[in-house]
């Protein structure tokens, strides 16, 4: 299927790449086919592994430099300069920790929560559109598959809460959950109502539509997608545990919420989750509503130079993002638990279904037409038109 | 080539999730295997070139039926109520005696072999092709169109669930005074 | 292609049996929900594998989908009950629950 393609699909016609697979299949004795789609699995996941392990671990640098900033500190500055090598350190730190389980849990769950975390945010990267040739996976189903995989990440903190046995887990563990349910509600209404504007749940018919000048993004295409931008972000913002939606983890009633009894890497995976998630749901905003990585005028479209310009593209807008969720985090006190729930059922979902009926509405009297298009037909038209 | 390396990792995750799922006494791990299992049946789905479907087994399952089921056990207390009502099963919670254990698994031994036998000669006269699975387009078109009725209805029907789960699991106001441990 | 078809049907196969089988052994009802869903799951498996490999086009997909949404109303039902007795009887065992025998 020409739909589905794959970055494997891609890897496979590099000739140089068939020789070393031959070579490989001939040594083991079995059909080199078989030994290619193997290399490029493992090629690829090698190497995403290694950008996201990237990208969650200068979150926590970026988080803590930009906290200090904003508290009139220096943030980490001892390790390599600027202390850009603090996420080394730390890395190092948690793998040389000892790795301890609470003699009451339940083993098993207790070692399989950080995992499940892990590969419900790691799996939502193989639709993500970082550029035209840059998506691993061209899937026909993206966002729905991304909102489907990422509900791993709510069991995973569940499932860490309750293994834990400790009564601080627990509660963290039952927040986490069920706030990650509600909030799942206003975040998939708020996506549908782009959906409904884009005709497809793929990646591509949502970027085909927008164009990289503001006035194309989905955004400012007409005013409920404006509000459905802001619901999404606060909702994602709950979805992903973060200030100041952080009641699963909140140091002060909670000691650390779900992850009290995680020791060492096991920590590690939960934080690194945690921060991968943030980018992977900023990306997912920077692509539904800000024009995701199409650079002005095309430029270099179909070559290396292009992809790399729209790799930044998608990058700034998503870091950028990303920068605003930790300034939140920094500005705003924490929410209590009935508010929390009460923004969500009474707030959030109501205005996130309004928009959804409000964007059909906008599409069947002005034809799928955005705001911009329907004032310069009105100003060419002219005022005496009718 | 993927869509058979797909299809023989979800086999491999149906039956081993499968039969941990039987073999385990605890109802929490049943519970996480259930999930193995279930995505190991999304994987068919996706293997088979319906990825609407597939996505929608995960979406629902693993969102929310598997979580439901976890609240439920845990909001039932697990296997520690259980062993403390029945003194007899306290090593075995939740699972029948070995009697009914045995049973059990013959007859979920015979249905296997019989269905299996009975879909071996289905398939040996049935003409095999590998047909075109309509995408999700196609599928809302479908819903909206032939299956219009059937659609109508089911929406009838989750709300009917919604409101009724809603109503059913509401605690009484009368002063039970228990309380409770989330 | 026969293969690939009697690898999805004997899935199906082993996933019916499954269901049977926890409805037998187990004597939580959560665990019959989980049989209960597992012999859904047969089904939708099979509607599934004869749509790919047999009919086409989409019938056999929307009716996957349907019973699909069928487990997800029946689940939560089923929990809601659960979650009732739980208070009222204070246990999910099954032979707990004889109020109507005899």
């Amino acid at each position: 299927m020409s739909a589905n393609e794959t970055v494997i699909d891609h890897l496979l016609q590099f000739e140089f790449f068939q020789k070393i697979s031959t070579a490989i299949g001939s040594q083991i004795g079995v059909s080199h086919i078989w030994v290619w789609y193997m290399v490029a699995l493992i090629l690829v996941a090698a190497v995403i592994t290694g950008i996201l392990a990237a990208v969650g671990g200068f979150g926590t640098y970026a988080e803590r430099k930009i906290s200090a900033d904003i508290q009139g500190r220096f943030g980490p500055n001892r390790v390599g300069p600027y202390g850009l090598f603090q996420v080394i350190a730390d890395g190092l730190k948690m793998i040389g920790k000892e790795d301890i389980s609470p003699n009451e849990s339940d083993k098993f769950l207790f070692y399989l929560a950080p995992f499940l975390c892990i590969f419900g945010v790691v799996a939502t990267f193989a639709v993500l559109p970082f550029s035209a040739g840059l998506t691993l996976s061209k899937t026909n189903v993206g966002i729905y598959y991304v909102v489907a995989i990422s509900s791993l990440v709510g069991l995973g903190i569940f499932i860490a809460g309750y293994a834990s046995n400790s009564k601080w887990s627990l509660l963290g563990g039952m927040r986490g959950a069920s706030q990650i349910i509600s909030y799942e509600i206003p975040v998939t209404l708020s996506i549908m109502s782009i959906l409904l504007l884009s005709g497809g749940l793929s990646f591509e018919d949502i970027l085909a539509n927008q164009t990289a000048w503001p006035a194309g993004w989905y955004i400012f295409h007409n005013p409920f997608t404006f509000i459905g931008f802001f619901v999404y972000f606060v909702s994602v913002l709950a979805e992903t545990n973060r200030a100041p939606f952080d009641l699963p983890e909140a140091e002060s009633e909670l000691v650390s919420g779900y992850h009290t009894e995680y020791t060492g890497m096991r920590y590690g995976l939960f934080a690194l989750a945690e921060y991968m998630e943030v980018f992977v749901v900023c990306g997912l905003a920077a692509t539904l509503f800000l024009g995701g990585y199409h650079v002005p005028f095309d430029i270099g479209k179909g070559t290396i130079f292009g992809d790399i310009l729209q790799i930044g593209t998608f990058f700034a807008k998503t870091l950028g993002l990303y920068y605003v969720v930790i300034w939140v985090r920094w500005t705003f006190p924490r929410l209590r638990v009935d508010h929390l729930m009460s923004i969500c059922w009474k707030y959030l979902t109501p205005i996130a279904l309004f928009n959804l009926l409000g964007v059909s509405v906008w599409i069947l009297f002005f034809d799928g037409k955005s705001i911009l298009d329907l004032f310069l037909s009105a100003i060419s038209s002219g005022p005496v038109g009718h | 080539m993927l869509p058979e390396i797909v299809l023989l990792f979800s086999a491999f995750m149906v039956f081993l999730g499968g039969i941990l799922l039987i073999s385990t006494k605890n109802l929490m791990h049943s519970c996480i295997f259930l999930l193995m299992c279930l995505f190991g049946v999304a994987g068919v789905y996706a293997s088979l070139g319906a990825e609407f479907l597939a996505v929608t087994q995960i979406i629902v399952y693993i969102g929310g039926i598997v979580i439901l089921m976890l609240f439920a056990v845990m909001l039932t207390g697990g296997k520690e109520f259980i062993s403390r009502l029945h003194k007899v099963l306290n090593l075995a919670p939740l699972m029948g005696d070995k009697s009914t254990y045995m049973k059990g698994s013959i007859v979920g031994l015979i249905i296997f072999g019989g269905l299996s036998a009975f879909f071996y000669q289905l398939l040996k006269v049935l003409p095999l092709k590998e047909q075109q699975v309509s995408d999700y387009k196609i599928i809302g078109h479908s819903l909206l169109t032939d299956n219009l009725l059937a659609f109508e209805l089911s929406s009838f029907l989750l709300l009917g669930a919604l409101i009724g789960a809603a109503i059913i699991a509401k605690p009484e106001k009368v002063s039970e005074s228990k309380p409770t441990d989330i | 292609m026969f293969e690939k078809a009697y690898l999805c049907l004997l899935m199906a196969s082993f996933l019916f049996a499954l269901g049977f089988a926890v409805i037998f052994i187990r004597k939580s009802i959560i665990a019959i929900l989980i049989g209960l869903e597992l012999l859904l799951n047969a089904a939708a498996i099979t509607f599934m594998t004869f749509n790919r490999y047999v009919v086409g086009k989409s019938d056999g997909q929307v009716f996957s989908l349907f019973i699909i949404m069928v487990a997800a109303a029946e689940a939560a039902v089923v929990l809601a009950i659960v979650i009732r007795l739980f208070q009222t009887k204070e246990s999910i065992h099954v032979d707990e629950m004889s109020e109507l025998k005899n």
